[in-house]
């Protein structure tokens, strides 16, 4: 790989996360450890309830570990901050500021607003909303509140983009449009990005290693390298190598996911005749 | 089938172009409106041929032609106006305390679990009871002039402000207050740039009832008695059975009503813009 040698960016040790609720307590991760170095991009997979989204909520320093520790450049993560940038599922762009406003979200709360309205905008340019500055989100499509999502995420050059399945709420052709333009943005960017997914040819497609969790609790199952040479267009996802390796990770997961939905079709059961688990 | 017939009466009654932009903007207000229009018309003269010819008593009704008279009348003697004046100042008064204290206690209440566990107890209470009810003490406490006013104005207003401040301040959608605290925003921070702007809609609208019960609170407490003001010409007109005069103070409450209602519409569009407009 490129970055075999390149220095450590971030790390997890032993990380545990515990939900305690008054049904008992549930173990979403267990004992998970790690590195990743810098700029190299990563892809989270695994079944409903591995804890993918856990696993990246600790990184942001948005939920504490119940045990173990994360590490950006060997240091311990004590709390959201922006080294780390985040770009949401939902899009979370506050509906009463305008495109331009949203991404100038980081620099408000830095205090550096004025800084970086130049650096701003020319983000807004590399996501390709040029001329939208004073849009409000109900006024743009899904797919573009994900642009301003990443923008956003973007503008205060972060050392880490950690992006939890920010590609879900989108047709599949959007999809394969914001996928390709996210690896050229990479490319320019070089940043270090985590990035949780349930699409496993999303997952190949644009990491050099795809970690696969197992649920139940959250355990790293197995790390995929991924050897398809870079720089990669959407012509990839129609070689030979690329079914092979999308086969051998679903490979991995199949079991569980079915698992999962046979669990799923148990709870709706129980739920409706309220038998006591 | 009402939706088809008026795209084409909109395509059918386009005003005459070529002509000034206000009369236009007339024009325009009273074609939206033409069905509320009409039914107003209909009702005025509905009352004018009723009072005239059915009920031909000026004790029981009073037609709207002679409402209107009597309104010139007490315009002209000034009388209308020191009324007006009066329960102006009152409700101003009452409305911006209890807007204002109310603010105050429902962010309270929506920053702190403690303060909120103590208060919501006598929030719930009262907002529910008519608090009216015990005008006639605030009359005897602080007696026939305008404190007694103004502050039951405050009481009868102020809960369904701190009502929504409260709950426009809990109610934040938790992924909104995420995206900005990932940037490691602080506590204020988020209060400022998150909680305060997304509770704004609920503090409009809890503004908006709080008008609505403040002039009933006025003319309630001019009621239980007053010296002047709208509630006491109307209780003066009763009980000399003008029911001319009593309408006049009427209408002139329905219509500061709808302008308050109009001005905090106006306030909520202005502070906002981004909320898609129906």
């Amino acid at each position: 790989m490129s970055v075999g040698n390149a220095p450590v960016k971030l790390s997890v040790e032993g990380l545990s996360k515990v939900y305690e609720s008054r049904q008992g307590s549930t173990v979403a991760l267990e004992d998970v450890s790690w590195s990743v170095n810098e700029g190299e991009f990563i892809s989270v997979v695994g079944a409903s309830g591995c804890g993918k989204t856990t696993m990246l909520r600790m990184l942001a320093g948005l939920i504490l570990p119940t045990d173990g520790r994360v590490l950006l450049n060997g240091d311990v993560v004590r709390g959201p901050s922006a080294d780390r940038g985040f770009v949401f599922q939902q899009d979370a762009l506050l509906p009463w500021r305008t495109l331009l406003d949203n991404v100038l979200i980081g620099p408000d709360v830095m205090g550096r607003r004025s800084e970086f309205v130049e650096e701003a905008k020319r983000y807004i340019s590399l996501v390709g909303l040029d001329g939208f500055d004073s849009y409000y989100p109900h006024e743009l499509s899904g797919g573009m509140r994900q642009r301003v999502n990443l923008a956003r995420a973007l503008v205060v050059d972060p050392e880490v983009l950690l992006m939890d399945e920010p590609f879900a709420a989108l047709d599949s052709q959007t999809r394969e449009v914001m996928q390709a333009e996210l690896i050229n943005i990479w490319d320019q960017a070089r940043k270090t990005v985590m990035f949780v997914t349930h699409q496993i040819d999303e997952a190949v497609f644009l990491s050099d290693r795809v970690f696969v969790l197992s649920p139940r609790p959250g355990r790293l199952r197995q790390i995929v390298d991924i050897d398809l040479q870079r720089p990669r267009d959407l012509g990839v996802k129609r070689t030979a190598r690329f079914a092979e390796v999308v086969d051998q990770i679903w490979k991995l997961i199949e079991e569980e996911v079915r698992a999962g939905i046979a669990e799923e079709l148990r709870d709706a059961k129980r739920q409706r005749e309220g038998v006591p688990e | 089938m009402s939706n088809q017939t008026a795209t084409v009466a909109t395509t059918t009654h386009k005003p005459p172009s070529g002509q000034k932009s206000w009369l236009r903007g007339v024009w325009h207000f009273l074609y939206q409106h033409r069905r509320g229009a009409g039914s107003l018309v209909f009702v005025l003269v509905a009352l004018e041929i009723v009072a005239r010819y059915i009920i031909d008593n000026q004790l029981f009704l009073a037609s709207p032609t002679r409402v209107y008279q009597a309104g010139v009348a007490l315009g002209r003697s000034g009388e209308l106006w020191t009324h007006i004046y009066t329960s102006g100042i009152e409700f101003i008064l009452g409305f911006a305390i209890a807007s204002v204290v109310g603010i105050a206690i429902g962010a309270l209440m929506g920053l702190s679990t403690t303060v909120r566990a103590y208060l919501e107890p006598w929030v719930s209470a009262l907002y529910a009871t008519p608090i009216i009810a015990i005008g006639p003490l605030f009359i005897l406490w602080f007696g026939l002039g305008i404190t007694s006013k103004v502050l039951l104005v405050v009481v009868t207003a102020i809960f369904p402000v701190i009502i929504n401040t409260h709950v426009g301040l809990t109610n934040v959608d938790q992924s909104l207050h995420e995206s900005v605290r990932s940037f490691g925003a602080s506590k204020w921070q988020l209060f400022r740039m998150v909680r305060l702007p997304s509770s704004l809609p609920f503090l409009v609208a809890g503004e908006r009832l709080a008008v609505a019960r403040a002039l009933v609170g006025v003319v309630v407490a001019e009621l239980f008695g007053a010296r002047a003001g709208l509630g006491y010409l109307i209780l003066v007109s009763a009980q000399t059975f003008n029911t001319a005069n009593l309408f006049v103070g009427v209408i002139v409450l329905a219509g500061s009503g709808v302008i308050a209602m109009a001005v905090l519409q106006r306030l909520e569009y202005r502070l906002s813009p981004w909320r898609v407009r129906e």
